[in-house]
């Protein structure tokens, strides 16, 4: 990447027994927004409280635009940062709070006051300035700490799940604005969330991490689509899961004996037949046929979610698949299903402790 | 039901029966204060005659600026010490603070009659120092710190520290980041662990008594007068003590509750 | 070392490195002293084992030992009984008004031992306002309220009781009363309640305040000197004495040993007893409220 500003190299870390961070390696562009998106626990926080300087890595070189700020305390990186909970300053008004890192840079009261009225605009809090952070709703907090982070224009914006105490409505609305900011402003976002949803709608790169390690970096849609780990393949989306043998592999495609039933995805890990494997379909890749398919059984619910629908098909010997799709009407409950899916939309992977 | 109301009344009236057996004594003394006849005021028959009296006692002059000094000197060295100690424990949280919290504790379990008299004996036979007015500013410091630590402890256990490294990730040093967030913050606490450690300083007679040598401070007079058998501004002085704690803490419950500045901010 | 552990340390060693040196020192000075011998009111040093086979052989000095172990035992025993109810009033219908609650118990212990001493003397001694009253009005007086040692038990009460209500109640911060309310809703009748729920996870604050007024109360000499009268000195009285009139400190320093390891056992035995401190509510935390 030739316009790397943030460069992780080898980043390891462990609290005690508890690996935090396993041999980390990230880079992050100029115009990037990059989403860290993992469980909790999987050391996404710990990695961002590294890049801030929170936190050192045992191992391992930060940089942050081509400077090696690994030894460096949080206040000389020149970065903003917002975190959750927001953390506004109660002691300080809204323009006191905004204005912090310019104060602590000791920029003149100019420059404060023009950083301020840009930075109040662009998140849209004119008028507010005077007032305590008690005072505010929590949108209007979480626009503050927004402001906070980026009005001395860092290089690098950080967020630690800013999203994480706002209701629903204002969630989707603040998504679309920081996604805004990222574009207007073109300095990298490192945004950390174990929602998927939200890495989703405003990330253009991910990394998914577990247990403090980094299982895949990549294009959102790449990752969605093309998962090269079994944790991957489950964690993003709402995937069937199918366990069972492995019996023959061709041209990347594995069969697998499923409870007597024959199910195709692409092989992972180097099935071989004879392999135990899991096998991965998110549910709106799977099809409703009229007739045929590799798997049958009956409607046993519809989940009317709005804009789609999640049909629950029970295969009669006991197991359940859910397949999401466009509302229908004509269905009822008990009818006959015939299910198939695209073998190159499914994922087989080495199921955990099974043969070699 | 029935039987959780008796309980809850019960313990009213013991709450009541507290403040009477505290504060009627302290009342009663007041009231003697302002009476002709100490032994058995009624029918009431005011003066202000004890008041003069202490007044006019020059002993009792040099004894109060002994008692402030002792106070203030006391006061600013246990919360100063206590404050830092208590940022450290609850900013830092390194394993086996609790062993340093037990250090500054340890204070509270040890009797005042102990602490004076080895303070008396160090500082005589191994330094040399005569009692004076500074030994006992540092005798009276090692338990203050210890209610200090508490005070502050106990106020701090509210503070959200992510505070402090927000303001470090927006170019806050460790010492802007105290001044500029933590102290504007937590000085309501650190000033309640002044005034408690000032008034347990300016009211100590055990451990100021054995290491003061021959200079006076308000308990040590009343100590003295109180073995020649009551002398009556006694009284007048009592009231007068007991106002004084009761407007510092008047102070000190203002700065806690009506404040700009709340300690309880917490989403 | 990290930078945090670095600056914990810092933040730390001026008040860690005064307490040693103005406390902690002085108290093992005094150790040394108790193996020494006075003479015409300087120490010598010259290691002998007479001041303890005194103190412990000696059946004065054993007499007003046991004297104070008692007045301690009882006093912070009244304490604990008493304060519980209050305590437990405060934390759990205290509302906005804890603060205020709390200040109020503590304010007198800011008054200092000798003003309230003074106080007392007012109210329970021979001509203080009880007896007076009494004998105004044609009743015989309390003999009990002059000079005993019942008048220096209930100054001691008086003097310490704040210590054990704000013990109790800084356990009972972190207590989740509605605990109580799944003990009622399965059957157990407030006391029952009480004593299989609020009693073992909040004792360690009672250790706590039974230590806090044990201790004192077990050195107390002002308040037996004005309110116990001739006849009611306690170990304290003669440890002070050696500091006074007598001038024989190396037997004062024993005689505070002994004082300070007894403390010690007590802190021991409580400790002991408490079992299991993670499992009771008090935490360094606690004081939320205060």
């Amino acid at each position: 990447m030739t316009d790397t500003v943030l460069k992780l190299d080898n980043i390891s870390k462990n609290f005690g027994p508890i690996k935090a961070a396993d041999d980390i390696n990230i880079e992050v562009g100029q115009t990037e927004f990059f989403a860290l998106l993992g469980p909790s626990g999987s050391g996404k926080t710990t990695m961002l409280r590294m890049i801030a300087g929170l936190e050192k890595p045992d191992t391992g070189t930060i940089s942050i635009s081509g400077r090696d700020v690994t030894n460096e305390p949080p206040y000389r990186r020149g970065i903003g940062m917002v975190f959750q909970d927001f953390l506004l300053f109660p002691h300080k008004t809204v323009a006191e709070n905004i204005m912090f890192p310019l104060k602590m840079q000791g920029a003149s009261e100019k420059d404060k006051r023009e950083n301020l009225q840009w930075v109040s605009n662009l998140v849209h809090l004119e008028g507010l300035e005077e007032r305590y952070p008690h005072q505010l709703s929590g949108g209007q907090k979480q626009r503050v700490a927004l402001a906070r982070g980026l009005v001395s224009r860092p290089s690098l914006l950080l967020l630690d799940e800013p999203l994480a105490n706002l209701d629903r409505e204002l969630r989707k609305e603040m998504e679309v604005e920081i996604r805004r900011f990222q574009i207007e402003l073109a300095i990298p976002f490192v945004y950390v969330t174990h929602n998927q949803e939200e890495a989703m709608t405003m990330s253009d790169r991910m990394a998914i991490m577990r247990d403090g390690k980094m299982e895949q970096v990549g294009e959102k849609f790449s990752l969605y689509h093309d998962p090269a780990s079994q944790f991957v393949a489950s964690f993003l989306g709402s995937p069937n899961a199918f366990e069972g043998v492995v019996s023959s592999v061709e041209e990347g495609i594995a069969q697998i004996n499923w409870f007597g039933h024959s199910i195709r995805a692409r092989a992972h890990d180097g099935l071989q037949p004879g392999d135990r494997a899991v096998c991965y379909v998110k549910s709106e890749k799977i099809s409703m046929l009229e007739s045929g398919g590799a798997l049958t059984g009956v409607l046993r619910d519809i989940i009317f979610k709005g804009q789609y629908a999640d049909y629950l098909v029970s295969l009669g010997d006991g197991h359940e698949i859910t397949v999401s799709g466009a509302p229908m009407t004509g269905l009822k409950k008990g009818a006959p299903m015939h299910l198939d899916w695209d073998p190159g939309k499914a994922d087989a992977f080495r199921a955990q402790g099974g043969a070699q | 039901m029935t039987a959780l109301r008796i309980g809850k009344g019960v313990q009213i009236l013991l709450l009541a029966a507290l403040y009477v057996f505290l504060y009627g004594p302290i009342i009663y003394i007041t009231y003697v204060s302002f009476q002709a006849n100490s032994v058995w005021p009624f029918p009431p028959e005011f003066t202000a005659k004890h008041y003069i009296s202490l007044w006019n006692e020059e002993n009792y002059h040099s004894g109060f600026v002994n008692s402030l000094a002792i106070g203030i000197g006391t006061g600013v060295i246990a919360s100063v010490l206590a404050t830092m100690a208590a940022v450290a424990i609850l900013k830092y949280r390194v394993r086996r603070s609790v062993y340093i919290a037990g250090l500054f504790l340890m204070p509270l379990f040890i009797a005042h009659i102990l602490i004076g008299v080895s303070s008396l004996m160090f500082n005589k036979m191994l330094l040399g120092l005569p009692g004076n007015i500074f030994s006992a500013i540092l005798a009276n410091a090692t338990y203050a710190t210890a209610f200090a630590f508490l005070v502050v402890v106990a106020q701090l256990a509210r503070y959200d520290w992510r505070l402090d490294e927000a303001a470090m990730v927006f170019g806050a040093t460790p010492g802007t980041t105290f001044r500029e967030v933590t102290f504007p913050l937590i000085w309501p606490a650190i000033l309640g662990a002044f005034i408690v450690s000032f008034l347990l300083a300016f009211n100590n007679l055990e451990i100021s008594f054995y290491n003061l040598g021959a200079t006076p401070t308000l308990p040590t007079l009343a100590w003295g007068s109180l073995r020649h058998g009551v002398s009556e501004e006694l009284y007048a002085l009592a009231a007068l003590i007991n106002v004084a704690v009761f407007i510092f803490l008047g102070v000190m419950y203002v700065l806690l509750r009506t404040g700009v500045v709340r300690l309880d901010y917490k989403d | 070392m990290s930078s945090n552990k670095r600056l914990f340390w810092w933040l730390v060693a001026p008040g860690a490195i005064f307490l040693i040196l103005f406390l902690i020192l002085p108290l093992a000075s005094i150790v040394v002293f108790s193996f020494w011998r006075t003479e015409s009111y300087t120490l010598i040093p010259d290691w002998n084992l007479d001041n303890y086979i005194r103190i412990l052989t000696d059946w004065t000095y054993i007499k007003f030992l046991l004297r104070s172990l008692s007045m301690a035992t009882i006093v912070s025993l009244i304490c604990l009984v008493f304060s519980w109810p209050i305590a437990f009033f405060i934390a759990r219908y205290g509302g906005k008004f804890k603060l205020i609650y709390l200040l109020l118990t503590s304010a007198p212990f800011l008054t200092g031992e000798i003003l309230r001493v003074t106080a007392l003397q007012q109210i329970l001694g021979p001509i203080g306002v009880i007896n007076m009253a009494l004998s105004t009005f044609g009743f015989e007086p309390i003999q009990a309220l002059m000079y005993t040692n019942t008048a220096t038990a209930i100054g001691l009460t008086y003097l310490w009781i704040p210590f054990m209500v704000l013990a109790i109640y800084l356990s009972l911060l972190n207590f989740d009363f509605e605990l109580l309310e799944v003990a009622k809703v399965n059957g157990a009748r407030p006391l029952r309640a009480f004593w299989e729920i609020t009693w073992p996870l909040n004792r360690a604050g009672s250790a706590i305040g039974v230590v806090l007024v044990f201790i004192p109360t077990l050195a107390s000499s002002i308040t037996s000197k004005f309110l116990g009268g001739p006849n009611g000195a306690l170990y304290g009285n003669i440890l002070a004495n050696q500091f006074g009139s007598t001038g024989t400190w190396a037997l004062g320093s024993a005689m505070g040993v002994v004082l300070f390891a007894i403390s010690l056992i007590v802190l021991y035995i409580v400790w002991k007893m408490v079992g299991d401190l993670k499992r009771s509510g008090v935490t360094i935390k606690g004081g939320a409220e205060l």
